[in-house]
């Protein structure tokens, strides 16, 4: 992998699991000795990014957080993607859920 | 051939979509207070909503990323939250007042009540943007929005003193109330600069999928799009002068801009007039609602897109109807949309720099931009709009207090 800027080129930065489906943004990073060795994601690393907004933003989404390792990760361009589907990383889970209902209504699958 | 034709229909459609609610209040009601001695504010609103629009189609064109994607990168998570709630909050006042709008044209059309038409407008929305393909409903609005060209030929036809409008593309300050002009400087700017447009058209140009290819297009479409769309907001206030001013009125309802095409054209003019405002309207409120739902996406890294049906991106879809419900709940109350409308570009101008500050860095970003990144103009003219964005982020709130919501 060519060298990149973790806090620039990854942090707050799209992922796209392998299939090119937007599945959420990298939150946060885990570090170990100043080496990236996780990606976080989801509202329940919200609250260390953004205080008490951040704590709220994280109520209302649920506090969930997930988190990828590091190995999980394929490319970093303008996106990071990674290299299986979202599911299996418990990512897009909201938008799974949903899906079912909307599917009923006519016309949601134009 | 048929590219040509589509960039032809693409620029009538742009034309038609670039008046809203916001332009035909200010435009109208500025002409109608200051004659045609706010002219000189129209070019300068247009030129700013080209150069960033432009910059941020070339920023979706190279790097595949809308505004708020970028945002989040340059702002943060943090700083981020922020403008996405500013942004959020502004979008919604808009999109009540939009649809206030549509319901009241469609009172003046129909006779029915007003309070029993906005949940009809609402649901008719929802409906549209279920069912129809995107690039149908724009091309469907902007042609109907066409129809507001009625107000250039109302514009010539209302026998304006050519030499008075001329002299009013040199900017100045009026004698008499001073701040009640300031005020219509920044509504004007506001009005021309709303947010969500640049929101909308970036994001569209990443869903166009737009490559580095298409940068062409892309200045193509900002340049003449927006700058035939501010030609129609120079008739708006020349008419507004020709008419209001002169017999007096100050057309606080939104059927009264219309009464601005039926005294030189008559029931025609007036009908024209109608149709124009409804389909304009109307589609703001489309394009308004999504970009609430594009920007939330964005910054949490959801799936989104008009052209993705609802079940393949169903928080996104959800967003969209939720906004649509609130800005029932806020118009329901019986709140003035022109009114609304007022308060929704003013704290639009606040919100300008969170929006514009990313994208002007982004677009200067060697790393993802490339050779595409800004040239000296864009860069020279994107700061002097930076300048001038901030300038009326910190004088519009006063200005409002002062001049009572351009009351007196």
């Amino acid at each position: 992998m060519a060298k990149i800027h973790i806090g620039k080129n990854v942090l707050d930065h799209q992922l796209l699991d392998k299939d090119g489906r937007r599945c959420g943004n990298v939150d946060d990073l885990g570090l170990e000795d100043d080496v990236v060795v996780a990606i976080y994601s989801g509202p329940g690393v919200w609250p260390q990014r953004a205080g008490l907004l951040g704590r709220v933003a994280g109520w209302i989404g649920g506090s969930q957080r997930i988190r990828i390792p590091w190995e999980e990760v394929a490319k970093v361009d303008s996106a990071v993607h990674l290299k299986r589907t979202a599911p299996e990383y418990g990512l897009g889970r909201g938008d799974d859920r949903l899906r079912p209902y909307f599917e009923r209504i006519p016309g949601a699958d134009r | 051939m048929s590219k040509l034709l589509n960039l032809a229909l693409g620029i009538l459609a742009a034309i038609g979509g670039f008046v809203d609610i916001g332009d035909l209040v200010f435009n109208t009601a500025a002409g109608a207070t200051f004659g045609y001695q706010l002219m000189w504010v129209i070019p300068i609103g247009v030129i700013g909503i080209i150069v960033y629009s432009e910059m941020c189609g070339r920023v979706a064109a190279v790097s595949g990323k809308a505004v708020f994607d970028t945002v989040r990168e340059r702002a943060g998570f943090k700083a981020g939250l922020y403008a996405l709630i500013a942004s959020e909050v502004v979008n919604l006042l808009t999109l009540a007042a939009e649809i206030g709008g549509v319901a009241i044209v469609l009172q003046l059309l129909s006779g029915l009540d007003y309070r029993v038409l906005l949940p009809l407008a609402i649901v008719a929305l929802a409906v549209v943007m279920w069912t129809i393909k995107l690039d149908w409903i724009e091309r469907i609005f902007g042609y109907g929005g066409l129809a507001l060209l009625v107000f250039a030929v109302a514009a010539v036809k209302s026998g304006p003193d050519w030499v008075k409008v001329g002299n009013g593309f040199i900017p100045h300050l009026a004698q008499n109330n001073p701040w009640l002009y300031l005020y219509f400087v920044i509504g004007l700017l506001g009005a021309a600069m709303t947010p969500y447009e640049v929101y909308f058209y970036s994001s569209g140009g990443v869903e166009d999928r737009w490559t580095p290819k298409d940068i062409g297009l892309n200045r193509a479409n900002a340049i003449v799009g927006y700058g035939l769309g501010g030609f129609l907001s120079l008739a708006l206030m020349i008419v507004g002068g020709a008419v209001f001013l002169r017999h007096g009125i100050n057309p606080e309802h939104l059927g009264t801009i219309a009464l601005g095409a039926e005294e030189p054209l008559g029931k025609a003019g007036l009908l024209f007039a109608l149709v124009g405002i409804l389909f304009a309207v109307g589609g703001a409120s489309i394009d308004t609602v999504f970009s609430g739902a594009y920007n939330l996406a964005q910054y949490l890294g959801w799936e989104w897109g008009r052209y993705r049906h609802p079940a393949g991106a169903p928080r996104f879809a959800l967003t969209w109807l939720v906004l649509l419900v609130a800005a029932l709940a806020i118009v329901i109350t019986g709140v003035d949309p022109v009114m609304l409308t007022e308060y929704a570009v003013i704290f639009s101008a606040v919100a300008l720099p969170l929006t514009y500050i990313p994208i002007l860095l982004v677009a200067n970003d060697r790393e993802y931009m490339g050779t595409n990144r800004n040239g000296r103009l864009a860069n020279v003219l994107g700061v002097v709009y930076l300048v001038v964005i901030m300038v009326i982020a910190v004088a519009a709130i006063p200005l409002m207090i002062i001049t009572n919501v351009g009351q007196n």
